[in-house]
């Protein structure tokens, strides 16, 4: 059974998702009746008072579960790259918590949206570790937004709240000064950007340009991409850019125009998908018929959707997307990761987190879920081994004890083709990147580059 | 000046006399008004622009401080992140850091880094003026990341921004010395005024005088007694007129 209790202490952006028993049930009736009126008191009011901040309090475990922070994006142009992690996580947790949870343990995910901004991402993380002590920081989505909430979690050292797994490829949560304070499942946009670059070079597309988000993500797959390029010796050919938060309805014109200009190649994108499909949209329009390649944070079927939404002929105008992804496709049956994926999603189809789960900074906007996405497939893998290193843990888990834990996963096999191995030195999980594209209304995996994308 | 009679007598002033004292105040005002205008104009501006390309040089230095280790450690997304963060700060249009070799390693530019800013010396410092086509006016000014070695942190600051904060502070002033010269003409017209009411005073006299010998009437002999200069004109005129005896008659009774 699934169900939600009401809205957190301070009556900001939270709620839990929970797969209640009997008893917990009970208890957040009891606690849902005694918080109703300060909360909807607290929820009337504008939410622009600063912040407080006051010393952690420490306790994160209770007998009955396990808390799991997220700051997302719920809301906003990126709404679905938060909800569909969130859904496959949810599948996974669905089936846990249904089947005894870990140790006797539910797992619940207290929700914050921070629409892919870093300020709100800063303030969710503060309220996450210090008013909802919990037990650690799981499933964030986006670079700039982890970039500025990593100094939260070095200014909390004492505490031990790790991030687990966002949702981004980027280097800060990889490298010092932060890197101690996160471990990483997926590939990086570096191992992404290269293997794209290297496939480029390789079926002599050598004057590689970049369309990218103008900032830290970006930057981060910039740099990949420029870094991948020098070790052939090559330089970019042309670089544009757009501004976080660009939509589909806006034009691309002057960044098609601008790298137009430069006669590239192939064009790697860095952005979001609503970015990324006007881009493709506008440089199909305006004659650039190249490669336009696009890392997995883009958010594949999101991005396909939008372009052959209201489109005469989509498989022409689709044709020159090639998509990385750090998760193999989902239609790859012979993984049992896939398997239980597929069959985990079809069985709960959990819903977008409701109103009442989590308060977003932009309400009201129109989603419709994908059955099945590279996306909700990560968040699925994710919950899958945060539930093993829990597991792992023992029936007494502490926040001390996490990283030992993790540093235990040194053969595990998760089920998607690749075994996961962590260790001190050793914060990230996978390597593998795969390449995609378009066929119909998915992505497939891609088989012959030259075949495809060859000049000849 | 022909004689009226006793109701064009009263409504008689002195006007001609001060025409130029009036005029005088008016310009003298008028002039100050201008010359502090100006001034402050000229200070206002200097000292904002100063103060404006002072804060930007403190934001470059700044960025620059912070970049070394974050480019050392070739974190160009963390380095993004900071120039993303300055670049909110009002009237910074935007950012951009080059290596030592000149290659643009971060920056805000949307679309695109614009061609004037590519054909510039990425290496330079020195406050520079610019006219980006599609983006405005802006006054630049660059610091070096450790001494020049690991590269330069440029800062625009918007002009048109500058311009408006400018002709704020101006306006502001201007504002209080227009109060000032209005108040000041007002004051120079009452007390001209005041000047001339005993002038008024003494002609009303003198033209009552004059229709008096004229048989008409009597004249208002209470502006003999005043034992200012107006009186003593006033008992000069009417000694002139009717003789002493007559005169010490009309003192004595006026008094």
């Amino acid at each position: 059974m699934k169900s939600r209790d009401g809205m957190n202490a301070k009556g900001g952006r939270a709620c839990e998702t929970i797969h209640m028993t009997r008893r917990s049930l009970i208890r957040s009736g009891v606690g849902a009746l005694l918080g109703v009126p300060l909360a909807t008191r607290l929820a009337a009011e504008p939410p622009a008072a600063p912040y407080v901040p006051r010393r952690p309090s420490p306790g994160p475990i209770r007998d009955d579960r396990i808390v799991l922070g997220v700051s997302a994006a719920f809301s906003g142009p990126s709404r679905a790259l938060g909800t569909e992690l969130y859904r496959g996580s949810m599948a996974y947790f669905n089936h846990v918590n249904e089947n005894g949870g870990v140790n006797g343990r539910e797992i619940v995910m207290k929700l914050y949206d921070d629409g892919y901004q870093p300020d709100p991402c800063v303030a969710n993380t503060i309220r996450l570790i210090q008013d909802e002590t919990v037990f650690l920081l799981f499933n964030y989505v986006g670079t700039p937004t982890v970039t500025r909430a990593l100094p939260v979690l070095k200014k909390f050292r004492d505490s031990r709240v790790y991030l687990f797994f966002p949702f981004t490829g980027a280097e800060p949560q990889r490298e010092p000064p932060y890197g101690e304070f996160a471990f990483n499942l997926r590939a990086s946009y570096r191992q992404e950007t290269a293997g794209l670059v290297n496939n480029f070079l390789r079926i002599g597309r050598r004057r590689v340009a970049v369309f990218y988000q103008n900032d830290a993500y970006g930057r981060s797959g910039w740099a990949g991409v420029r870094e991948a390029l020098a070790a052939h010796g090559e330089t970019m050919a042309g670089e544009a850019t757009y501004t976080r938060g660009t939509q589909f309805g806006a034009s691309m014109r002057d960044a098609v125009e601008i790298l137009l200009a430069r006669s590239p190649d192939a064009v790697i994108c860095i952005g979001a998908y609503q970015a990324c499909a006007a881009f493709a949209r506008d440089a199909e329009i305006l004659g650039l018929h190249i490669p336009v390649a696009n890392v997995s944070f883009v958010g594949s079927e999101n991005l396909l959707a939008l372009m052959r939404e209201n489109h005469d002929a989509p498989d022409e105008h689709t044709r020159w997307l090639v998509n990385s992804q750090v998760v193999p496709s989902y239609a790859d049956e012979s993984l049992a990761a896939v398997r239980e994926y597929r069959e985990l999603m079809e069985r709960y189809d959990p819903s977008p987190p409701s109103p009442d789960q989590v308060d977003r900074i932009v309400e009201g906007e129109p989603y419709d879920t994908v059955p099945q996405s590279f996306v909700s497939l990560e968040g699925f893998v994710n919950a899958k081994l945060i539930t093993e290193i829990i597991r792992r843990m023992g029936d007494d888990p502490t926040r001390s004890g996490i990283e030992e834990a993790v540093f235990q996963v040194r053969n595990y096999d998760l089920g998607v083709g690749e075994r996961v191995r962590y260790g001190p030195g050793r914060r990230q999980g996978l390597q593998r990147v795969y390449y995609t594209v378009p066929e119909g209304d998915r992505f497939v995996p891609l088989d012959d580059w030259e075949e495809r994308f060859g000049l000849a | 000046m022909k004689l009226g009679t006793g109701k064009h007598a009263d409504a008689l002033t002195v006007r001609k006399l001060f025409r130029k004292t009036r005029f005088g105040f008016f310009s003298l005002f008028g002039l100050v008004v201008l010359a502090i205008s100006m001034l402050s104009i000229r200070t206002v501006s200097r000292e904002l622009r100063d103060e404006y390309i002072g804060n930007s040089r403190s934001i470059a230095k700044n960025i620059a401080d912070s970049s070394v280790d974050i480019l050392l450690n070739r974190n160009l997304a963390t380095l993004q992140s900071l120039i993303d963060q300055f670049v909110e700060i009002q009237s910074i249009r935007y950012i951009y850091i080059t290596s030592d070799t000149g290659e643009f390693l971060a920056h805000t530019f949307i679309p695109g880094i614009p061609d004037q800013i590519l054909a510039s010396d990425p290496s330079a410092t020195e406050p520079v003026e610019r006219s980006i086509s599609g983006m405005g006016d802006f006054v630049e000014v660059g610091s070096p990341i450790l001494s020049g070695v690991a590269g330069t942190v440029h800062v625009g600051m918007d002009l048109e921004q500058l311009g408006l904060k400018i002709q704020r502070a101006v306006g502001q002033q201007l504002y209080l010395l227009c109060i000032i010269l209005v108040v000041g003409v007002l004051a120079s017209i009452w007390l001209v005024n005041l000047a001339s009411r005993p002038l008024t005073d003494l002609l009303t006299y003198v033209v009552q005088l004059a229709r008096a010998r004229a048989g008409d009437e009597s004249p208002d002999d209470a502006i003999l007694v005043r034992d200012d200069e107006v009186g003593d004109m006033a008992r000069l005129i009417q000694y002139v007129a009717t003789g002493p005896e007559d005169s010490e008659a009309r003192a004595r009774s006026g008094g």
